[in-house]
């Protein structure tokens, strides 16, 4: 059991550094402490060979970033719409990444990511595991939790 | 020649990044029309002819897998080449849009290069194997 956490700890670490690098230009480091200043987050629900839901936890200057770099505007053409945007595509991607990295041959399903104001940061329950970061301008987190 | 392009994704801010891709890889775009799901998509179809669709799986009231459906039960629309673009990686998942008709299946994340080298392998090459836009290398940095 250890075994396939720290596996799911590994590949949800490397699916994060994936998205940021190709998508986003931004390199992360990660953070031991668990943070609690995230601004933004989205969560997005899986179902397939595992269930469960993956929440993002992001910082403002951090998701300002994002954005950013990726449409390549100034920071004070950033919307709150884009920022809402950005990191609701990056659950979806660093989960869809992270399924197909842990079994390419699975079919899994993913919902439609929902947008988190103020999230309450990392919660205990059934989180699966959890991962902090920090990069320049701010900070990332992200908690699987998995369901029977 | 220049293209009518028609990015299908939910998110505003990917449809950006896209057709920047586009515009960036040399192809003469002619029309670029967006649309947030597949019925939107649908509705610009019955109004417009495109050249190419970029269209994402996973999105609400119409999805890419029912949009493929629609294309495929249509004579004309069919003709038109469908590229997947999705964080859905598995591989049962890519041979299924792929029998459903789409021309190719672009995984996110991805990099500039590659959705410009798919953009070629379907739309972008002439009889005598050079596509006759303005190319050039596309790298992060164009972004």
């Amino acid at each position: 059991m250890m075994g396939h956490m720290k596996e799911m700890n590994e590949t949800l670490r490397a699916a994060i550094f994936d998205v940021f690098e190709r998508m986003y230009y931004v390199f992360l480091e990660p953070f031991h402490d668990e943070c609690s200043e995230y601004d933004v987050g989205s969560s997005i629900k899986f179902d397939g060979a595992l269930h469960g839901e993956l929440m993002i936890l992001v910082s403002e200057e951090l998701a300002k970033t994002m954005v950013q770099n990726l449409l390549g505007v100034e920071s004070e053409e950033v919307t709150e719409q884009d920022i809402e945007d950005c990191v609701k595509e990056a659950a979806n991607m660093i989960c869809g990444d992270f399924l197909s990295k842990l079994d390419q041959t699975k079919v899994f399903d993913l919902s439609i990511p929902v947008f988190i104001r103020r999230p309450r940061g990392f919660r205990e329950g059934n989180k699966a595991c959890s991962v902090s970061f920090d990069a320049e301008s701010g900070v990332f987190g992200a908690v699987l939790s998995l369901s029977e | 020649m220049s293209f009518n392009v028609l990015i299908v994704d939910d998110s505003h801010s990917m449809r950006s990044v896209i057709k920047k891709i586009i515009a960036i890889s040399g192809f003469k775009m002619d029309q670029c029309y967006e649309a947030g799901n597949g019925k939107q998509a649908l509705e610009i179809l019955s109004k417009t002819w495109v050249d190419v669709i970029l269209s994402d799986l996973n999105m609400p009231e119409m999805n890419g897998m029912e949009l493929l459906s629609a294309l495929k039960g249509d004579n004309v629309l069919q003709e038109i080449p469908v590229i997947i673009v999705s964080t859905e990686g598995s591989e049962e998942r890519r041979k299924l849009v792929l029998k459903m008709g789409a021309k190719q299946f672009i995984k996110k994340p991805f990099s500039p290069e590659h959705v410009r080298k798919i953009l070629y392998e379907v739309i972008g090459v002439g009889d005598d194997g050079t596509y006759e836009g303005n190319e050039r290398d596309v790298e992060s940095g164009d972004f």
